[in-house]
């Protein structure tokens, strides 16, 4: 074994200091995360989605257009903690405001989704206007604020 | 659909985690100890292996959050998913092998450096409700670390 290889006693006040930076680092990582997630992203020039390749089903039936002014279109997967209630809280939206249609799709064997969509965590939901172009995006669990002012930008 | 489970149940397990993982840092970094830091992540390993196979409800830690800290609380505002806290058992699993792998492979600080792993996950899923794994599981997918589910 090299010299280098071998481990080094490191001091005992080294190792609390070590200890203590790893706490403060995560503790921050977890309230930046807090802080930052479910947060809407304007989408400039959007694409259109195509409602057939996204496979969108609702109540059973395909979804082959979009009636209301606002579509909140969200990407869940099988391991996500957040999507049950994001679904939720999108479903409860539209059945008070008539305004609003939710659409979940399962993308877990969808690669193909995650890869176009760019997809990295879910839930990660795209806001769409009533032709189905991608005004803003929400990745994580969407803030109920981000949800009323989304809605306000559609000038119903 | 799969079974619902109280989300305090694997936060509650995630929190005495990150109190051995804080242990494991600790006594890994002086060579003395780093053995008895490679063996509780072996204890680690055997725990995840646990929740991995049969679930949150089914582990130790599981079982002593119904027995003892859930009649203390109040009733859960809403229930979860059982599929993701048990994802995340898996990643638990992975990290602690590879710090056993670390130590076998004499690799410098590997034990501790696999214990910093575990503490940055376990803190984030026991305080913050926060599961990294479940969160970027599809990002995982997508750069090819996961092949299926």
């Amino acid at each position: 074994m090299l010299r280098w290889l071998n481990l080094v006693d490191v001091p005992v006040e080294l190792r609390v200091a070590l200890l203590l930076g790893l706490i403060i680092l995560a503790a921050a990582a977890g309230v930046l995360w807090r802080v930052r997630t479910g947060r809407a992203k304007a989408v400039i020039g959007g694409e259109r989605i195509n409602l057939a390749e996204l496979g969108v089903v609702k109540n059973g039936a395909p979804v082959t257009a979009l009636t209301t002014k606002v579509t909140f279109l969200q990407f869940s997967s099988d391991f996500c903690t957040f999507c049950g209630p994001t679904a939720k809280m999108l479903q409860a939206l539209e059945t008070t405001d008539p305004n609003v249609t939710h659409l979940e799709v399962n993308i877990t064997e969808r690669l193909d989704l995650a890869n176009k969509f760019n997809i990295l965590q879910t839930p990660t939901t795209l806001v769409l206007d009533r032709k189905g172009y991608v005004k803003s995006r929400i990745g994580g669990a969407p803030k109920a604020q981000t949800l009323v002012s989304e809605i306000g930008n559609f000038d119903i | 659909m799969a079974t619902q489970i109280d989300p305090r149940g694997p936060r509650f397990g995630a929190a005495i985690i990150n109190v051995l993982s804080i242990i494991i840092i600790f006594i890994a970094l002086d060579p003395a100890t780093e053995s008895t830091g490679a063996a509780l992540f072996g204890v680690a390993a055997v725990l995840f292996a646990i929740g991995t196979i049969w679930g949150n409800t089914r582990h130790p830690f599981g079982w002593l959050f119904k027995k003892f800290v859930r009649p203390r609380l109040s009733a859960p505002k809403e229930l979860e998913d059982s599929r993701p806290p048990q994802f995340a058992q898996g990643v638990g699993l992975f990290v602690s092998l590879i710090g056993l792998v670390l130590f076998a492979l004499h690799v410098p600080y590997g034990v501790a450096i696999a214990g910093g792993a575990l503490f940055f996950a376990s803190t984030l899923q026991a305080y913050f409700g926060y599961c990294l794994g479940c969160q970027i599981y599809l990002g995982l997918k997508r750069i090819g670390v996961i092949r299926s589910a």
